[in-house]
């Protein structure tokens, strides 16, 4: 450990790690470009500067390591002008166009400008213009005006992807990041280069002009695309006289599962969260009311009462997962949940996994049959048939089925389709394929009658447990042992015996 | 806190008799009346809704207007300043891509709700491309529906400016 001088203030750092970590790492506001966590130091933006006693000029903090005793200013009347000129710079060719720039409002160029910019400018020059809208592929529109050439992007598909789409062409001003002809951006990571872009040289085209940015409230999610559990911000927003939907994912820092980065399928997995408020729930087909449809429920369970089968998917929360168990329980059920549900063809050494069921270790955790063999032969003992999240099992016999789904069957017409809310619209714990317990809360407001898995199982077990907290009170704090619901809010566990 | 003695006024017998003192204010309104009954051209009243007023200053706040370019073609990109701005939210738009290569990016759906607005003008303040202005002039808007008050993108592109000669 080193001891720094920053501003007057003393703090530790390690020795010999970048500056600039150590000094984003304790919150004092570094402005930097081409520096990212992900990627590394790359020193051409030289908009780190600091001042470091001993040293004649101003230095790039996130090329210079920590040594013990350094004695830094990162405020002071010279800084502020290195800094304004180096956004002078970087401004010259900019076509300063935020009014239809979707990055305005969370882009570095625009909030640095605002702190340390010279407002007036001295250019009498006419701007070196370069292509305004570039479909580089990959859903990644290019804006080449726009780029501070900070090459996070090229650094991206070289060191991360190794597929090495993107480069810079040509020299001075006419410098622009580009493609190679006839080789666009592909790969499963690709749109990790929108969230990189410091500025709004790259934007998605899947979230281009829907939304202004200070609309979005973030929610920190989880996907659900595969068993890696990659951490999200679920962007969403209600705009007045509307429903409350989702916008865009973004991948949120978690060290121990995603890193800073989350695939395209998972990005754009969004889509069916919005689509699911619109289900309506079917009887036999027909369009019928969410209360009718739950008493209907209800009637067939007691009705039915010993001879019933659950069917749950392997992707519903824990809590979810635990309640199910207490209700399979009262209605004297068997609860299974085997499925195959793996893509050979989607897993990766990178995020992707080819398990695509979110949260299979809870299922082994409760102990729930997971048994092919056992669940065929229930399926034909029992006359009720209740899916839970699913509706992929085909019948040879005629039962009566119930789903109980965010999403209505696509395959088949069911006796009872009663929808729930989908994972991002309720709070909940995913444990990942590695074992690691996650719980992410959801903010989105339901203006609908759907009701949550939780809340239907308390309906209909007549326990009140519709919220997570009174499921961990109920029992699952004691399975769960050392690990509580109030650690996880705080951070994500590696599970010890899972 | 002292108390001030405020003298009570009206004590004498011409103004206990209140007579003088009516006679004196219906001077006026008689002098008035019977140099306007001679010569109409100086009343200051005017017959509203025949006679328009004509005494609309630049500054006045009426219905919004759409502003155009040199090409005829609308001016505002849909950046949500104005309903950033706007403390009503009465500013519904939805953004498009813009292909006709004067810009990148325009309004598909521009409404503004004038039931809910409150004519403040933050919006023109707020606009950064000065694509919406209230100088029409226009001050009173009647419709025979609630919905028929929300009015669209076409609606405020055809308001025009206040003429010159209105002003």
């Amino acid at each position: 450990m080193a001891t720094i001088t920053v501003d007057g203030k003393e703090i530790q750092a390690k020795e010999n790690a970048l500056l600039i970590e150590e000094l984003l790492a304790n919150d004092i506001n570094i402005p930097h470009f081409c520096y990212h966590p992900a990627l590394g130091k790359d020193g051409n933006c030289r908009m780190c500067m600091v001042e470091i006693e001993g040293k004649k000029r101003p230095q790039i903090a996130c090329d210079t390591p920590v040594k013990n005793g350094m004695v830094i200013r990162t405020k002071s009347e010279n800084i502020e002008r290195v800094k304004r000129s180096i956004l002078e710079l970087e401004l010259i060719n900019h076509p300063i166009d935020c009014p239809i720039c979707d990055q305005a409002g969370e882009c570095s160029l625009q909030n640095y400008y605002m702190d340390v910019g010279l407002y007036e400018s001295r250019l009498q020059t006419p701007k070196t213009h370069a292509k305004k809208h570039v479909d580089i592929g990959a859903n990644v529109v290019l804006d080449q005006e726009r780029c501070v050439l900070c090459t996070r992007c090229v650094r991206f598909t070289k060191n991360i992807t190794k597929t090495n789409e993107l480069g810079v062409l040509n020299r001075s001003d006419h410098s622009v990041i580009t493609t190679f002809p006839n080789h666009p951006l592909s790969n499963p990571y690709a749109m990790n280069v929108v969230d990189l872009c410091p500025v709004g040289a790259l934007t998605s085209k899947d979230f281009r002009f829907n939304k202004r940015v200070w609309f979005l409230e973030p929610d920190n999610g989880i996907c659900n695309g595969c068993a890696r559990g990659c951490n999200i911000f679920v962007d969403h927003h209600q705009a007045k006289y509307e429903e409350d939907i989702i916008f865009r994912y973004r991948p949120r820092f978690n060290a121990l599962v995603n890193g800073y980065f989350i695939c395209d399928y998972g990005r754009l997995s969004y889509k069916k969260e919005n689509e699911s408020l619109s289900s309506k729930p079917l009887i036999r087909g027909k369009e019928s009311e969410y209360e009718y449809s739950m008493m209907k429920i209800l009637r067939l369970l007691k009705h039915h009462y010993g001879n019933t089968s659950f069917v749950i998917s392997a992707s519903l929360s824990l809590e979810q997962m635990y309640a199910l168990k207490k209700m399979a329980y009262r209605y004297d059920a068997n609860l299974y949940a085997y499925n195959e549900n793996y893509d050979e063809n989607f897993g990766d050494d990178f995020l992707k996994v080819n398990d695509k069921e979110t949260n299979r270790k809870s299922i082994k955790l409760l102990g729930i049959n997971e048994s092919k063999e056992d669940l065929y032969e229930g399926i034909k003992k029992s006359e009720l048939l209740v899916f839970i999240g699913r509706c992929d099992i085909l019948l040879e016999e005629e039962k009566t089925v119930v789903c109980i789904s965010p999403y209505p069957p696509s395959e088949r017409e069911v006796d009872v389709y009663l929808p729930i809310l989908s994972h991002t619209h309720v709070s909940g714990t995913y444990i990942n394929c590695e074992g690691i317990v996650q719980f992410h809360t959801s903010k989105i407001k339901n203006s609908g009658d759907i009701k949550s898995l939780l809340e239907l199982i308390s309906f209909y077990t007549e326990i009140n447990h519709s919220t997570c907290k009174e499921i961990w009170e109920e029992g699952l704090g004691e399975l769960m042992g050392e690990i509580t619901l109030g650690k996880l809010k705080l951070e994500s566990i590696k599970l010890g015996f899972a | 806190m002292g108390i001030k003695v405020v003298p009570r006024h009206g004590k004498s017998f011409k103004e206990k008799i209140y007579l003088p003192a009516i006679f004196g204010g219906l001077k006026v309104t008689f002098k008035h009346f019977f140099t306007n009954l001679k010569d109409t051209s100086n009343i200051k009243t005017i017959q509203y809704p025949e006679v328009m007023p004509k005494d609309i200053t630049p500054r006045y706040r009426g219905i919004h207007r759409l502003t155009k370019r040199e090409d005829g073609s609308i001016r505002c990109v849909a950046c949500f300043m104005c309903a950033t701005a706007c403390p009503a939210d009465c500013i519904f738009i939805e953004a498009t891509e813009r292909l006709d290569g004067i810009d990148e990016k325009m309004p598909k759906r521009f409404d503004i709700d004038l039931l809910e607005c409150v004519f403040c003008g933050g919006c023109v303040e707020a606009c950064p491309c000065d694509a919406i202005r209230m100088d029409t002039g226009i001050f009173a808007f009647v419709q025979d529906e609630r919905k028929k008050f929300v009015i669209n993108k076409e609606q405020l592109l055809a308001n025009e400016a206040m003429k010159e000669e209105e002003k």
